[in-house]
């Protein structure tokens, strides 16, 4: 057996003060009532032969004395904490971190994974010693101080119960930063919730103990030491837990006239064969069923053809789905294909038009040809800074400032800085062309040669397409939410006179108007499937027209209105459900994207036996001793009872009137 | 005379019914004064015969058994128990302890020599009720005869209980006013903290059958206290400060059992009939029963 304290020493000072106090007050004015007798002639004899005034008669005689000792003989025990067989904290400063990630909702542990490790973490907080602080923090790909230290086990049991699961994917590294920084740092927050200089002073220089209370989902934490912070891993979680989820789904239609496909990607991770239903939902109502056989640790694939559509919600559901729910749905939408806008700015170039007037192309974007001078008016830099066009090709020229869409510069270079040109090379020789990007898609450029071209040179992120013997010609690199591809050869190119020559026989090729598919496609982004994010991850939206706000509506049925600042897109944040959301803008048909867990790690829902952070290896506790069996509540009943008895007994006592 | 039949009343028609039939007896016969219906050692005038003894000179020619001479020629004088009355004292002890009790002892006591008194009264035997806290120079009226049964109960009731005598100086007393001996039945709860057997020792000296009947109330035989509590005495005031518990209350018991036992002790040993009485006893179940078992009635 085992004891608590939870008393400061001078608290103890006062309570062992109590039983001399009540010593004191019966001795000193003990309460007796008056009644005449006939006479005392024998009771004298009897006291006088039992002496009954000594000290030990009186105190032996009395009960309601010794029922108030026992009284408070029963309080002190119970302040003692006595109790069996918990586990023990370590240290006397605590840092509880919570999973609160998609595969915590997972219902192998009844009644689900987060809900356990809030028990033990409640268990292990009721276990702390007066004067020990500790902290809770939830984490899943962000982490989320719900209790900064404090020693009020109450007001963290509260916090402890508001934490909520989510939908999203677990990072451990985050939430080890913010808890080693807090740990080290948070002085102020202690003596907010009014601790003493004595204790503030030990949350600086004292070190702590994390508690991580996860599946260890999560990737290694690398690169990062924890100092003075000895992590424990309570895995949480049943390791023969068997799930099933989808870990992938879209939607394509071979040709913009067939119906769409949609196909969808299962993994088992259980240790048994399964059969599963998948289910097809087309706009909320079941439209086809298949049978899926899946082997332990397996994968499959199932195709769907929803029938004729133009638009619309399609769902896939797999039955049974397993101890984890949040992977047995997942979403796509088809949205009717919606013309992008594209700006072309060229001098002029009749192969670049000719390219981007095929009957495919009209389909994909609305292009818009202007002269250089038009990147000098002030609708360009509003339509610019605004998102209006999803992307602009500047042939043989450049913006002053990069758009607010991707961009596609030709024989220039971008007005930024990352993106420079290791000089000019001539007639290069193309030796590699990466066709696994989408941009490269069914391009052959072995027979295409350039005049004159500059030798790209990438910023840090991108990616070389196409590569010659001189260096790269064709690159590609992210900017904020957007793409620019850069072709350092021009396609025609013009004298100092104006004369217009050609630099390249491209045009003459077939992979030229199918590369200027692939950029309307890729990097005009018309897609006929909708958006497709993970849980928590931002939405950039576009508007289709000059609108200056969107609203947007969660699958669970709230709305929220969309403003941005000028020359922003809209970005929506609030993706933690999952489902199909939908955009509505004025004067133009609702637009869909949807949120889906499509996590193979979260949907492993095997826990992990022991983590990495840095280079240390956390192993999990083995087994988890419970909570400890305490003893204080049935020593306060007890104390109770006697409360309840000596009251009986006074009141009995009284002489009737 | 009406008869009170009120519930108060010492004494009620059926118990009067039931005593009717008993009559007092001394183990001691003493000389009486009046002619009674009790027999004498000495001979006399009667109708009870006794024995013969021979004539002298100058005796009563009236009783010579002339059946006797006629057949012996001898002259016999036939010989008669003589008949006295009997001297019977009711002694109540009349101090404040004696308030006390439900019902009170005093109560018990005024009923008890009530129903004693009117036996007494109805065989013509003397009757005087005494208190203990009577002066010396105060004496009371002697009741005898049936006609003196109201006046004896009203001279009963008129008792009440606040003396302060203790009891040996007013059984001494009691003595110095009645030198005559007889019956005296000492009602008393004996509990006077200067002791009672000088008392009864007075009793003695006079030689008189004396009967000492200890009452107690249900109240000191069982007391039904509890908590803590000062007892103070009814008579001076004494305070007892006690916690009543089980072994308190037990080594009271065993007190008070030491406590008759030693007065019975006492009283055997001098000849003295001791009785000990719960003031809740029906007086006439006392007096047909346990008196009549130790020979104060028949």
């Amino acid at each position: 057996m085992t004891t608590i304290n939870m008393l400061a020493w001078w608290q103890w000072a006062v309570l062992a003060a109590v039983p001399p106090a009540i010593l004191l007050l019966y001795f000193l004015k003990l309460r007796r009532t008056s009644k005449q007798v006939p006479s005392t002639y024998l009771w004298r004899k009897a006291i006088d032969d039992r002496h009954v005034n000594s000290l030990w008669q009186r105190l032996r005689s009395n009960v309601l004395l010794l029922l108030q000792l026992l009284l408070v003989a029963l309080a002190m025990l119970a302040l003692l904490r006595p109790g069996f067989s918990g586990s023990e904290l370590i240290g006397d400063r605590f840092i509880f971190l919570i999973d609160t990630s998609a595969s915590m909702s997972s219902t192998d542990v009844q009644p689900s994974r987060l809900a356990e490790a809030q028990r033990r973490a409640g268990e292990l907080i009721e276990q702390m010693a007066a004067g020990d602080l500790a902290m809770i923090i939830s984490f899943s790909d962000v982490a989320m101080v719900q209790q900064a230290f404090t020693d009020d086990r109450r007001e963290l049991q509260r916090q402890l119960s508001l934490i909520r699961p989510t939908n999203r994917a677990t990072v451990l590294s985050e939430a080890l930063g913010v808890a080693a920084g807090l740990a080290n740092s948070l002085r102020a927050a202690h003596s907010d919730s009014g601790a003493d200089d004595e204790s503030a002073e030990k949350i600086g220089s004292e070190p702590a103990t994390i508690y991580i209370l996860s599946d260890g989902k999560f990737p290694d934490v690398t690169g990062m030491t924890l100092a003075n912070l000895t992590p424990v891993f309570v895995p949480i979680g049943n390791p023969l837990a068997a799930n099933v989820g989808i870990t992938a789904i879209g939607s394509q239609a071979r040709d913009s006239q067939d119906p769409p496909q949609v196909f969808g990607r299962l993994e088992n991770f259980g240790p048994q064969d399964i059969s599963a239903d998948v289910e097809l939902h087309r706009d909320n109502s079941l439209f086809d069923t298949k049978l899926v056989e899946l082997k332990a640790h397996s994968s499959g694939g199932v195709v769907f053809e929803p029938g004729e559509m133009r638009a619309g919600a399609i769902e896939l559901r797999i039955r049974p789905g397993g101890a984890l729910a949040l992977d047995d749905r997942a979403w796509t939408v088809i949205d009717p294909p919606r013309p992008a806008n594209v700006l072309v700015v060229t001098p002029g170039n009749d192969a670049l038009s000719l390219a981007l007037n095929t009957e495919r192309a009209r389909q994909l974007a609305d292009v818009e040809i202007a002269e250089p001078d038009f990147l000098e008016t002030k609708d360009y830099q509003d339509q610019a800074a605004a998102g209006h066009y999803r992307l602009v090709i500047y042939d043989q020229c450049q913006p002053k400032q990069m758009p607010q869409a991707n961009t596609l510069f030709i024989g220039r270079l971008p007005p930024l800085e990352s993106w420079t040109g290791e000089g000019r090379i001539l007639a290069p020789q193309i030796v590699d062309v990466d066709t696994a990007h989408p941009l490269m898609q069914l391009i052959d450029l072995g027979n295409v040669k350039f005049a004159e071209a500059l030798a790209l040179k990438p910023p840090g992120g991108g990616t070389v397409l196409v590569s010659t013997d001189q260096g790269p010609l064709l690159a590609i690199a992210p900017r904020d939410s957007f793409e620019d591809a850069v072709l350092g050869g021009e396609i025609v190119g013009r004298t100092d006179g104006g004369q217009q020559f050609a630099n390249s026989d491209w045009p003459l090729r077939l992979s030229f108007p199918v590369f200027f598919l692939n950029a309307l496609g890729y990097l005009g982004g018309a897609e006929t499937g909708g958006l497709s994010v993970q849980p928590g991850q931002p939405v950039t939206l576009r508007a289709a027209g000059p609108a200056e706000s969107l609203i947007v509506r969660t699958p669970g049925g709230a709305s929220s209105v969309l403003r941005r600042g000028p020359g922003e897109p809209f970005r929506f944040t609030a993706t933690d459900e999952l489902g199909v959301y939908t955009v509505s803008e004025a004067g133009q048909p609702p637009r869909h994207f949807v949120v889906n867990l499509l996590d193979s790690a979260e949907s492993d829902i095997r826990p992990r036996t022991d983590i990495r952070i840095g280079h240390e290896t956390v192993h999990g506790q083995a087994s988890w001793r419970g909570a400890r069996s305490e003893l204080w509540k049935p020593l306060l009943g007890l104390a109770l009872a006697v409360l309840c008895l000596e009251w009986y007994i006074w009141v009995h006592r009284q002489p009737s009137k | 005379m009406a008869m009170s039949t009120s519930p108060d009343a010492l004494l009620s028609p059926q118990l009067m019914a039931q005593l009717e039939r008993l009559e007092l007896v001394s183990r001691k016969v003493f000389r009486g004064r009046l002619k009674g219906e009790r027999r004498s050692t000495r001979k006399g005038q009667s109708v009870e015969f006794a024995d013969f003894r021979n004539y002298v000179h100058g005796d009563d020619l009236r009783f010579v058994d002339w059946n006797t001479y006629a057949r012996l020629d001898r002259l016999f004088l036939k010989l008669f128990f003589e008949e006295e009355d009997l001297h019977f004292y009711a002694l109540i002890d009349e101090s404040d302890s004696m308030r006390f009790g439900t019902p009170a002892k005093l109560r018990f006591a005024q009923q008890l020599a009530a129903a004693l008194g009117f036996i007494g009264l109805i065989r013509g035997d003397h009757v005087r009720i005494e208190t203990v806290g009577q002066p010396v120079a105060r004496t009371t009226p002697t009741f005898r005869g049936r006609q003196s049964v109201w006046r004896m109960v009203e001279h009963l009731s008129a008792i009440e209980a606040g003396g302060t005598t203790a009891l040996a100086a007013g059984v001494k007393n009691f003595c110095l006013r009645n030198p005559g001996k007889g019956v005296v039945v000492l009602m008393s709860d004996l509990m006077d903290k200067q002791g009672y057997t000088e008392a009864l020792k007075y009793l003695l000296a006079r030689r008189m059958d004396v009967y000492v009947i200890q009452i107690l109330s249900p109240e000191e035989l069982a007391p039904d206290l509890q908590g803590d509590l000062q007892l103070v005495d009814s008579e001076d005031g004494d305070i007892a400060e006690i916690t009543v518990s089980g072994p308190l209350l037990k080594h009271y018991h065993d007190t008070l059992a030491a406590f008759v036992a030693t007065a019975r002790e006492f009283c055997t040993r001098r000849g003295m009939t001791y009785l000990l009485a719960d003031s809740r006893t029906p007086v006439e179940q006392l007096v047909s029963h346990y008196l009549r078992e130790r020979g104060l009635v028949r």
